[in-house]
């Protein structure tokens, strides 16, 4: 294999495969990107045998060919070239990388090895709005758990249906779901669920932050494939049934509150830091016109904030986990958020005010005052 | 009671899954039913009804097969909340017996009733007791098979299904052996039984007047066990809570392998044995281990982690891949093994902060 190609075309699609490759390093092959030259194009191809993603940039190639090289090394080799032509050959059981008056030999590992990764169909691609997958899955990953016993919460459900989409991710704790209309799935089955791990849902999120144009979306036996611009994003489905989410979206919460969302951020913050370490629990005295904010840990010592709310109902109490309502506010984008409770016992919901395109419930089991 | 006459109950409820659903469900009452996954998206039989059962439908079969066998099929997506709920209420029962209760999974149990909370002297009591209590607390069948040893009560409470109860009284054992075909056993597949047919055995007791060293080469490390069985004997006790760490096969080859694609074509099926073994039990793992041993005896493994998965062309994959860390194929190998290890049970509570109730 001989080719030319810009440095900067190649460390735009090199970037996006440092986080797919493997880093635990167990099977050496899955640290490396396979490189393919043909044609009037480089495409690469890297997996850690659960997600995978193929893309591709133009290059000159002199001679075709295919090997592997260490992705890590490679794009910070890559990195610290001027903008300039980089020139890769193939020789003699190692890969020559150089530009200008830079050369280097770098080690690589069998082609064979590389493992296979499924194609697309490529038949029945279903059509997703960027704007809306975008969306939902930046305001649920991060309900999902990293370690966890129930092996279905490591990742996020993806629920298609004709006129909408939903993606819900919980930790069991609290949980996560956006659900955004759309249009054009006439001709779709009914309903398609599946689970997609965390880390597809990381590395989507990375294809998803520029660019436009819509998502293709395919099924595969054991797989899905997201096709972003010309990079296909290949995941493994996570086995097993999700929990009915629906069941814990309560639906007769009458009590209703709305905050500002940077002022109950920073009250939640600030008193947060004198909650007990380990359930970092926080307490929300709810009374007529006011919500004060409370904390106390015997080791650290206690803290309160008071914030005025129109709320003419019941006073009541509930503790939750300030993580947990931090990472909401977090997420959300609108100047006004919503909470809508029972009791203190029973799962409260916030939402954020006047989002427009998706809607966003996120539910959160209240702590034991 | 140490080193007297123990009274071991093996229970196991009648085709579990689908009866629960027919229990549920009025309309599939008489119906052949399978729980398990669609056909078309290779799923598998999960559990079967008796009513589909006499169309030869089996657990662990293809369902697109189980369609072709049974065109009347009802095919029910699992619903392990309400089997789950089904079995604790049985176990529930089991312990209020006694404490020594082996689960071997959501429908079936050794009991040792050695000693009982009922002070009822004959095993075959506290059987007929307890299936009146899983009926009435369940409105479920099972069969149980009483004897004074695990293996004994295992093959008994298959002896007559459904709701079936079979006694093997210490007198009865002999006669019992006697009768019983070397396939009856567990961990005596096909493979083996064949086997043990071309050295014209048929009867477990056969193997008694075997050479021993003639079964050892027949049927390796299981030889002392089938000699054992033969006569009746299984010291095995009934442990509570056994927990199972990892589950794996692997097999020693005639000739050695040099043949990579060969190689690949075992492991792939050794790793898909182990997803099987996984679904069975309703467990996910983590780590996929392989062993390779060279023909020169040095042994290798090599191992990899990932999310907690069942699915068998995962774990086939990742087998395959980490036959690549090693030397097979240049070097002889006489003996390749997969083990899945870090098993992960999804139904497992950890104590903590409230939950959300998806379930109660």
């Amino acid at each position: 294999m001989e080719l030319v190609v810009r440095k900067n075309d190649l460390l735009r699609e090199l970037q996006l495969f440092q986080g797919i490759v493997e880093r635990k390093n167990t099977i050496p092959i899955l640290a490396n990107v396979l490189i393919e030259a043909k044609g009037e194009e480089v495409k690469f191809l890297a997996t850690d045998l659960e997600v995978g993603l193929r893309s591709r940039c133009a290059a000159s190639v002199a001679k075709g060919g295919s090997l592997t090289l260490p992705a890590k090394k490679f794009y910070e080799i890559i990195k610290s070239l001027p903008e300039t032509d980089v020139r890769i050959t193939e020789e003699k059981g190692a890969v020559k990388v150089a530009a200008d008056r830079f050369d280097s030999r770098i080690q690589t590992l069998p082609r064979e090895d590389f493992p296979a990764l499924p194609e697309s169909a490529g038949a029945q691609a279903t059509t997703i709005p960027r704007a809306a997958l975008k969306e939902m899955v930046g305001k649920t990953q991060f309900a999902i758990t990293g370690e966890d016993t129930r092996y279905f919460l490591n990742g996020a459900l993806f629920v298609l249906k004709p006129d909408s989409m939903s993606l819900v991710a919980t930790d069991g704790h609290r949980l996560a779901l956006v659900t955004a209309p759309r249009t054009g799935g006439e001709t779709d089955p009914d309903e398609i669920k599946a689970i997609l791990p965390k880390k597809t849902l990381s590395e989507l999120s990375r294809l998803l932050a520029e660019g436009d144009g819509d998502i293709r979306y395919e099924r595969g036996e054991n797989h899905l494939f997201f096709d972003v611009g010309n990079r296909l994003l290949i995941s493994r489905m996570i086995d097993g049934q999700f929990p009915a989410y629906e069941r814990v979206i309560p639906k007769g919460n009458d009590k209703h509150i709305e905050f500002e969302r940077d002022r109950l951020s920073n009250a939640v913050k600030r008193v947060a830091l004198l909650s007990n370490e380990r359930s970092r629990a926080v307490k929300f005295h709810i009374d007529k016109g006011k919500v004060a904010v409370t904390s106390s840990s015997p080791e650290l010592g206690e803290a309160h904030e008071t914030l005025l709310v129109d709320y003419s109902g019941t006073p009541m109490q509930i503790c939750f986990n300030a993580q947990y309502v931090l990472d909401f506010l977090a997420a959300v984008t609108t100047d006004v958020v919503a909470l809508d409770l029972k009791d203190e016992v029973s799962q409260a919901v916030m939402r954020p005010v006047g989002a427009e395109g998706y809607d966003y419930t996120y539910v959160i089991m209240p702590m034991r005052v | 009671m140490s080193g007297g006459l123990r009274r071991i109950l093996h229970i196991d409820m009648d085709a579990f899954y689908a009866s629960v659903e027919q229990r549920d469900d009025p309309s599939l009452k008489g119906r052949p039913v399978a729980v398990g996954g669609q056909p078309d998206r290779r799923g598998v039989v999960a559990a079967a009804s008796y009513e589909a059962r006499t169309f030869g439908v089996r657990s662990a079969m293809s369902m697109a097969k189980a369609v072709r066998l049974c065109p009347s099929l009802v095919i029910v997506r699992p619903d392990f909340s309400r089997y789950k709920a089904a079995s604790d209420a049985v176990f529930a029962l089991f312990r209020e017996v006694t404490p020594l209760v082996e689960p071997l999974s959501l429908d079936e149990a050794y009991l040792d009733v050695t000693e009982n909370a009922w002070n009822e002297p004959f095993a075959v009591n506290v059987a007929r007791r307890l299936k009146a209590g899983i009926r009435e607390a369940t409105a479920l069948t099972a069969s149980a098979g009483a004897a004074p040893n695990k293996f004994l009560a295992k093959i008994a409470s298959g002896w007559k299904k459904p709701d079936g109860l079979t006694v093997i009284s210490p007198e009865r054992v002999e006669p019992f052996l006697q009768r019983l075909p070397v396939d009856a056993l567990r961990g005596v597949g096909p493979v083996t039984a064949g086997k043990l047919r071309a050295r014209g055995i048929e009867r477990l007791v056969d193997v008694r007047t075997i050479d021993v060293d003639q079964l050892r080469e027949t049927v390796g490390s299981l030889a002392d066990w089938l000699i054992q069985l033969s006569y009746g004997v299984d010291e095995r006790p009934v442990t509570p809570h056994r927990e199972t760490k990892s589950s794996g096969s692997e097999t020693t080859y005639a000739e050695d392998l040099t043949d990579v694609a060969r190689m690949r074509r075992e492991l792939a099926e050794m790793a898909a044995d182990a997803a099987a073994w996984l679904a069975r039990r309703r467990l996910f793992a983590r780590t996929v281990v392989i062993k390779v041993r060279y023909s020169d005896f040095t042994t290798v493994t090599r191992s990899h982690s990932a999310l907690p998965t069942q699915n068998a062309d995962a774990l086939v994959t990742r087998a395959l891949e980490l036959l690549t860390r090693t030397e097979a194929g240049g070097r002889p190998v006489r003996l390749l093994g997969v083990s899945v290890h870090n098993l992960v049970d999804p139904d497992a509570r950890s104590p903590g902060p409230p939950r959300l109730p998806f379930s109660d």
